[in-house]
């Protein structure tokens, strides 16, 4: 009798993580480079004490529990800034950013300049390129990103000629789905899984990533989850005066 | 219910989008404004199952975790310095930058601002001065009766004085540059103030190491764009009507959750 209740609660708990699971994806729907999580689901059997020889056997319980969360890692849309410090990455590349806690990974490509001349995120931590961070000289100016990565400048008097200042580091992952969120539009690559060079990724200047959630999509798995929930609810409701009912009923000591 | 305080996040950031948007479309006129963007990134995630961890004795390893996110955070509205599109007034004080570099303005208590607006004057004195009556360094008097006052691409104004024919050579308009431009603060009058993010200011002449030239008889317009304005003003607001209809739709499963207790 109990255990419908708890079947319920194990679908609404779930339900409420996937709830939360939507409510962020719809806070980040203008964050530059942000991905969408999907939740998944898995039945879980009762392992509880049960006897399978008889001919009525014991039916096991199902109850329901929230498996994971993955990235769907779809390309946004792009938007065209003409801002020489954005780049939109074409490709399942990521840019490597340096952080007090080791490597990093974003498709955030909003990127600005520091007082040292350096290439940053809008944290302020360097984007790397294949020979470290990449640093600006005090004199130069028209700055070029080459579809490969490649940055180059005109530098001071000398406007004839460019001066190569780095190559961005552009990386994918065999498993992109180990890939662990950390906030702040950045991804660490989890364990046991290492970062590889993506030399098929394409670099374009001037234009700038969108967060690629599906307002629709989420919006209308956001009334599903609300409505299964409310329906859960009034289940356990009907399960509950059903409950109460019985217990009238079998309590009426007949005069 | 986590949800509710997620979508707080996303209101209160496109809040903080549509204020950015509103003041660009509002100095859509101001000369020499360079626009502003609103940059948010994901908050902290709740990393309920690590991705990784062990699924069983046997050691099957989970190939994903399940992740719960906090919402979204702005993390500042850098500042695009873009060139803007000049354009002729037939005023001989009015300058233009085509380039890199900044005007340098000295304030009344001797601290120096820098701007991209070159709306200038002449004061009672004949100095070169700004809309505000500071006068652009290194400071330049035109004497009294001089005619066909030119300024050329370098920045050097020149002008015929009274009783000859060969123009005076006064002095030099000189050009500021930052390693970070997008670092200034922006203190109201089209003015902006050095940071720790700027870098220090180089100070130097136009046409020159990159410093950009001078465009006598013409200013430049803000680089704001009305129709990329107007699109992520529509986008703004609709992310923020989609986040209060999630805020409801938490609000609605509490409700029949707490609808349980009669």
């Amino acid at each position: 009798m109990e255990n419908t209740l708890l079947i319920g609660l194990s679908r609404q708990m779930m339900l409420e993580r996937q709830m939360d699971v939507v409510a962020n994806n719809v806070a980040n729907v203008t964050t530059n480079g942000y991905k969408a999580d999907r939740s998944l689901f898995e039945e879980y059997l009762m392992p509880g004490a049960h006897e399978d020889n008889f001919v009525g056997r014991d039916r096991r319980l199902s109850f329901v529990q929230d498996r994971a969360t993955f990235h769907d890692f779809a390309g946004g849309p792009t938007e065209q800034t003409k801002n020489p410090l954005d780049v939109a990455i074409d490709g399942k590349a990521f840019l490597v950013v340096q952080t007090p806690a080791g490597e990093r990974y974003t498709r955030d490509g909003g990127l600005q300049i520091n007082a040292q001349g350096q290439l940053v995120t809008a944290s302020g931590n360097p984007v790397l390129g294949s020979n470290g961070p990449i640093t600006f000289q005090q004199t130069d100016h028209d700055i070029t990103i080459s579809n490969d990565g490649t940055v180059t400048v005109l530098e001071g008097v000398n406007n004839a000629a460019d001066s190569i200042r780095g190559k961005l580091r552009l990386v994918s992952f065999a498993q992109a789905q180990k890939l662990l969120k950390e906030g702040s539009n950045l991804y660490s690559a989890g364990a046991g899984n290492s970062a590889r060079p993506d030399t098929s990724a394409r670099v374009h200047q001037g234009f700038i990533e969108k967060s690629n959630v599906n307002a629709v999509t989420e919006m209308s798995r956001m009334v599903e989850v609300s409505r299964a929930y409310t329906q859960m609810a009034t289940l356990l409701q009907q399960q509950s005066d059903l409950q109460r009912s019985a217990i009238e009923k079998l309590a009426d000591v007949p005069a | 219910m986590r949800a509710l305080y997620t979508a707080a996040t996303g209101m209160a950031a496109q809040e903080l989008n549509v204020q950015v948007i509103s003041n660009n479309i509002a100095n859509l006129r101001t000369t020499g404004y360079k626009k502003q963007r609103a940059a948010f990134q994901d908050l902290i995630y709740d990393h309920v199952r690590r991705v990784g961890a062990q699924a069983s004795d046997q050691g099957t390893i989970l190939p994903v975790g399940i992740d719960l996110g906090g919402g979204v955070k702005t993390v500042g509205t850098p500042r695009l310095m873009s060139q803007g599109t000049l354009s002729q007034t037939g005023n001989d004080l009015d300058i233009a930058i085509r380039g890199e570099g900044f005007f340098k303005i000295q304030m009344p208590d001797g601290t120096y601002q820098y701007t991209r607006d070159g709306t200038f004057q002449m004061d009672n004195q004949g100095r070169i001065v700004n809309a505000q009556g500071n006068p652009v360094q290194p400071t330049i008097t035109i004497p009294q009766n001089s005619a066909g006052i030119t300024i050329n691409a370098q920045g050097q104004v020149s002008v015929t004085l009274p009783g000859q024919t060969t123009p005076t050579v006064l002095g030099q308009i000189g050009l500021t540059r930052f390693v970070n431009k997008a670092g200034l603060q922006p203190v109201g009058d089209n003015n902006f103030t050095e940071t720790p993010a700027s870098g220090p200011p180089q100070d130097g002449i136009a046409n020159i190491d990159g410093y950009g030239d001078m465009q006598q008889s013409s200013l430049e317009q803000a680089n704001v764009e009305v129709v990329s304005e107007i699109s992520d003003l529509i986008a703004a607001q609709r992310a923020y009507e989609m986040n209060a209809k999630v805020i409801s739709a938490a609000d609605q499963m509490l409700q029949s959750a707490s609808a349980l207790f009669r």
